[in-house]
């Protein structure tokens, strides 16, 4: 890893912040420490600047406000529940997180694709050039939305405009609505609906950002 | 603001995102999950029979059956569908109600699904809070560990043992007696041939096609069942079934399959069928005894020197005792078999040798007990009873039975019971009043009915208040009857915990689910061959457990370890500790006989053969000397009549085998008026009962739009205004479920067939996917259980009786739900 690296700036810092704090609430739960950091004057600020982005703005708004509301343990546990119905369980009333569910070649209506399969071996593929795997305390499939978002958190320091806006392409892109239109489907409340909106959205505008860094 | 202010704005808060808990690594070359180090080929096997499997890229990649498998069932190819299946248990969870109010909790709610996931740690903690809570309140009749069944392969982690022996050192639960697959036959069976007969080697296919000159398939289809296997299946039946098929091709050997259907033996063999009417297979073989005896053709030396009990039986079957002579004509009209064909079995039968083989499906009805007692009774009358390629059997499409035994020990098992001198943490075993033990299938009545006194094989049972249930491995939302009512029951239970690896509908009515990982995840051995005993199986681990989930081994380890008693548990071993131990305790038996390599030999090669075995007749030490080798009967004969049954004076199993009318039966019988069809729910052709419906891509290769086929008769069908492919909603008054229409003219009038394991989905009423947990709920995939009828067989056995079910169908129009089985939870409550 090189911190001298080009990339290395204050631009792609940022972004790389986004994509590790969306990365970190599709990974699992809020529970109390991460409810505790997304509340503190830091993270709050973060989120305000976020908020600044019309496009954006709704969405972390509404994430926000569910955060401010968790109040109670039974408040945590009602958002843990919804987590759970979306992505910890079954997947087809459910928005599982994982890439080979909305991509895989050979999917047809109705069926089903096994996990752990083309996708996870492409996305181990990736990591494994990158000196990096799945830590072993997430035991998942290195295709699910968590460990791609991270992927991409990785590279904005380390590699060109065009390999991040062709890897965000091939990893993202592809089945990020799809996905997003399943959380708003199948979600319970509006926190994760909400998450998966800003994903969504995010992800388009950066990819603006990366295609006008590449013609610069 | 212009984008690049903006971006600069965000790094500017300074905000350190979480960078403790980043989902990535640095890349440990020798921990890492993608590893190829151990790519390649090994040998595991399983109920489906033995493979080898390729691993590649840390991932199951083939599946190929194993070399001395010549007959692999087609089901090799949903292994890989179990492992990597979409609704793997993945996580321990509790349901959110019972988290946030225990014992408490809204218990109408189960079926909602809202589910949390929480740590391991946690969730043991919450199982053994909630054993605390029940054996302080209420003791051991509060809770019932005992529903167990078929579990996944493996001496070692066999999750049964795993389970009871864990939650017996907590305290001690109820058990159940039997099981759902042959509880009439195992119950009846030891009064009239002496043992279960459902579970004894049978004699020898080579010894029955060299000597058979008839064998009566009856209600039996061992080409379907014969695929799987209670261990590791060698399918070496398979053979045999091809030399049956070519001696049939010769017309060296008749073979007629007494069945209301074409069974898928009977067209693999290209032999006979006689149809006959569901449920009425006893009123037939009284009325071909009845021919035997008019016409003299029952050997009555054998009956004299070999059985009991004859005399008493023959006023019942003339007519003498109730006016009601059993003739051929009298049979004709129950069972729709002409006087005729029923005249002429009567003269095939003693014609030659006959072997009859009985299939398990005709015991699990009402009165299951009477035809396997009158079949016995039929071929004490034939004579040919220990002789080979003669007599009867119960079990030839079972695990291979039939195939010869090698004569080696098997290797043991994890133990399923305490150590001796070892006490459970409450030492208590004051059932207040309760039965301890009770039949399999009644589990659900003593939830509804608790402290209600039944009669059961002699004795009386009284039903304990039950409060709290464990399962693992074991899925009684498909094998136990009557959704609607199994709901109402759930509703009272204050505790559910299942383990298993994937979310079956006994996990989504859990309030505990623990995550165990699949046969393919572990180290094991088993047996090759169930009764061949062929060999011994390593089962080498091809993955990781995914996920958080656990072997058995491990999870009730941490369990014991909670109570303090992890090394009580383990007896201080390991996992390979354990596998050493029980390869090196059967080398130990098995020595002077059988040669066995060391452990790692073992362990590398993957297989220990034993060799062929040696063909053998049974009955033929009872034949040869019935004084020195006398049957497990109390009198030591066949009994045809039983004095302790008459002595137990039950009105639906008296003292010798007799027609009983049926609650329901088809073709004329009672509540065929309202519902006129039989449903026939059989264990499945593709499937080891619910085992492998999960597995997504194979499952597609049976169903009709997504849906579990319902078998329809082409005229039935016609009626009805249905097509094949349409998908059609079956009802009565306990349920409702769509399925998908395969019609068909293998099957008569009157007969529908759903083959049972089909995971029960519910959705609303009307299709809509709020209400799958209200009473009432339409399935939506097609288990057969949400129609049958839970009743007991008769009072001695209490068994299941699954087949004595009448429905109606009709072509379904409403809106068409969503599969729901297979999502694992889904909030469905309204």
């Amino acid at each position: 890893m090189s911190h001298s690296n080009a990339h290395d700036n204050s631009i792609n810092q940022g972004r790389a912040m986004v994509y590790r704090l969306l990365s970190a609430l599709f990974a699992k739960e809020v529970d109390q420490p991460l409810l505790h950091e997304l509340t503190s004057a830091q993270a709050q600020a973060f989120l305000a600047q976020l908020a600044s982005d019309p496009l954006l703005g709704t969405d972390v708004a509404k994430i926000n406000a569910v955060l401010l509301g968790l109040t109670t343990d039974k408040a945590l546990l009602e958002l843990a529940a919804d987590y759970c119905g979306l992505f910890l369980v079954g997947t087809k009333h459910s928005a599982s997180p994982y890439a080979s569910l909305y991509m895989a070649s050979n999917k047809q209506d109705g069926d089903e694709v096994l996990l752990f399969g083309e996708q996870h071996q492409q996305m181990l593929d990736h990591l494994e050039q990158s000196q990096l795997q799945v830590q072993s305390e997430f035991p998942e499939p290195a295709d699910h939305l968590a460990v791609i978002l991270a992927y991409v958190a990785h590279q904005a320091n380390r590699v060109n405009s065009a390999t991040q806006l062709a890897f965000i392409n091939d990893y993202l892109n592809s089945w990020l609505a799809t996905f997003s239109d399943k959380v708003g489907q199948c979600d319970n409340g509006q926190f994760y609906t909400a998450l998966a909106n800003l994903t969504t959205h995010w992800v388009k505008s950066d990819c603006e950002t990366l295609a006008a860094s590449q013609s610069h | 603001m212009n984008r690049r202010d903006f971006l600069k704005g965000l790094a500017a808060t300074s905000y350190v995102t979480l960078s403790g808990a980043s989902v990535l690594a640095p890349l440990n070359a020798l921990a890492s999950t993608g590893a190829n180090a151990n790519d390649g080929w090994l040998t595991t096997g399983s109920h489906f029979g033995a493979f080898k499997m390729k691993r590649k890229n840390g991932v199951i990649d083939q599946v190929i059956p194993f070399d001395r498998d010549q007959y692999p069932t087609d089901m090799i190819n949903g292994i890989k569908g179990l492992v990597y299946n979409p609704s793997r248990v993945r996580y321990p969870m509790v349901r959110l109600d019972f988290l946030l109010n225990g014992h408490k909790s809204d218990t109408s709610q189960r079926g909602d699904f809202r589910f949390v996931r929480v740590t391991w740690d946690k969730a043991l903690s919450l199982f053994k809070d909630s054993l605390d809570e029940v054996q302080t309140k209420y003791g051991p009749s509060g809770l019932h560990a005992g529903q167990t069944g078929w579990r996944a392969t493996g001496q070692l982690h066999s999750c049964t043992s795993h389970m009871q022996r864990a939650v017996g050192m907590h305290g001690n639960f109820i058990k159940k007696i039997g099981d759902y697959s042959t509880g009439a036959g195992q119950t009846i069976m030891p009064y009239v041939l002496g043992s279960t007969e459902v579970y004894a080697q049978g004699t020898s296919w080579p010894l029955i096609l060299q000597e058979s000159n008839t064998i009566i398939l009856w209600s039996n289809d061992p080409y379907k069942n014969l695929q799987v296997g209670w261990n590791a299946e060698t399918h070496e039946s398979f053979a045999y079934l091809a030399q049956l098929k070519e001696k049939v091709k010769q017309g060296k050997i008749r073979v007629i399959s007494i069945d209301p259907v074409v069974t898928k033996t009977q067209k693999y063999l290209g032999c006979e069928q006689l149809y006959v009417n569901p449920q009425t297979d006893v009123a037939l073989m009284l009325g071909i005894a009845h021919e035997m005896v008019s016409q003299n053709l029952h050997d009555k030396s054998f009956i004299e020197g070999y059985s009991l009990g004859f005399d008493q039986f023959l006023p019942y079957l003339m007519g003498e005792s109730d006016g009601v002579p059993k003739t051929p004509e009298w049979a004709s009209k129950i069972c729709g078999v002409s006087q005729e064909i029923i005249r002429d079995l009567a003269k095939v039968m003693t014609a030659g040798r006959t072997q009859i083989m009985m299939g398990w499906c005709i015991q699990r009805q009402q009165h299951g007990e009477q035809p396997y007692w009158m079949a016995a009774v039929l071929a004490t009358m034939i004579g040919q009873i220990g002789l080979p390629g003669g007599g009867i059997s119960y079990g030839h499409h079972y695990s291979g039975i039939g195939v010869p035994s090698s004569g080696a020990a098997a290797p043991g098992a994890f133990p399923r019971n305490l150590d001796e001198g070892q006490k459970p943490l409450f030492d208590n075993n004051d059932f207040k009043g309760a039965s301890s033990t009770i039949p399999v299938a009644r589990w659900i009545d003593a939830i509804l009915e608790p402290g209600k006194t039944i009669e059961a094989n002699g004795s009386k049972v009284t039903y304990p208040d039950i409060k709290m249930m464990v399962f693992s491995g074991n899925n009684p939302w498909n094998h136990h009857q009557d959704r609607n009512r199994m709901k109402r029951a759930f509703h009272k239970l204050e505790c559910v915990v299942t383990i298993d690896t994937n979310w079956t509908a006994t996990c989504r009515f859990s309030d505990i689910v623990l995550p165990a990982c699949t046969t393919f995840e572990r180290n094991d051995l088993d047996v090759y061959g169930s009764y061949a005993n062929r060999g011994i199986l390593a089962m080498q681990k091809m993955v990781e457990p995914l996920y958080e989930s656990l072997s058995d081994f491990e999870i009730f380890t941490r369990f014991a370890t909670l109570m303090g008693k992890g090394e009580q548990y383990t007896r201080g071993m390991s996992e390979f500790d354990w596998l050493k131990k029980l390869y090196n305790d059967c080398k130990a038996d098995n020595d002077g006989n059988f040669a066995m390599p060391d452990f790692d030999t073992f362990w590398q090669q993957g297989y220990v053969h034993f060799g062929e075995g040696e063909p053998w007749t049974r009955h033929a030490d009872f034949r040869d000397d019935p004084e020195i080798n006398p049957l497990g009967t109390p009198s030591g004969l066949i009994e045809i009549f039983s004095r302790k049954i008459a002595q137990f004076n039950y009105d639906d199993c008296p003292g010798h085998p007799t027609w009983i009318e049926k609650t329901e039966r088809s073709h004329g019988g009672p509540g065929s008026d309202k519902h006129p069809i039989w449903l026939q729910s059989c264990h499945p052709d593709h499937r080891l009962h619910s085992q492998m419906c999960e597995s997504e891509q194979y499952r597609a290769t049976y169903t009709v739009q997504g849906r579990e086929p319902v078998f329809l008769n082409p005229l039935d069908a016609k009626q009805r205004g249905i097509k094949d492919g349409d998908i059609v909603r079956v009802f009565n008054d306990r349920g409702q479920l769509l399925a998908g229409a395969v019609v068909s003219n293998r099957f008569p009038q009157g007969i529908v067939r759903i083959q049972e394991g089909a995971w029960y989905g519910p959705v609303g009423k009307d299709g809509s996917k709020q209400g799958g947990n209200e009473i009432g709920a339409l399935c939506s995939y097609g288990d057969p259980n949400t129609l049958t009828q839970d009743i007991g067989t008769s009072k001695l056995a209490q068994a299941c009786s699954a087949y004595t079910c009448l429905v109606e169908f009709e072509r379904y129009q409403g809106k068409v739900p969503e599969v729901s089985s297979f999502s694992g939870p889904i909030e469905t409550l309204i």
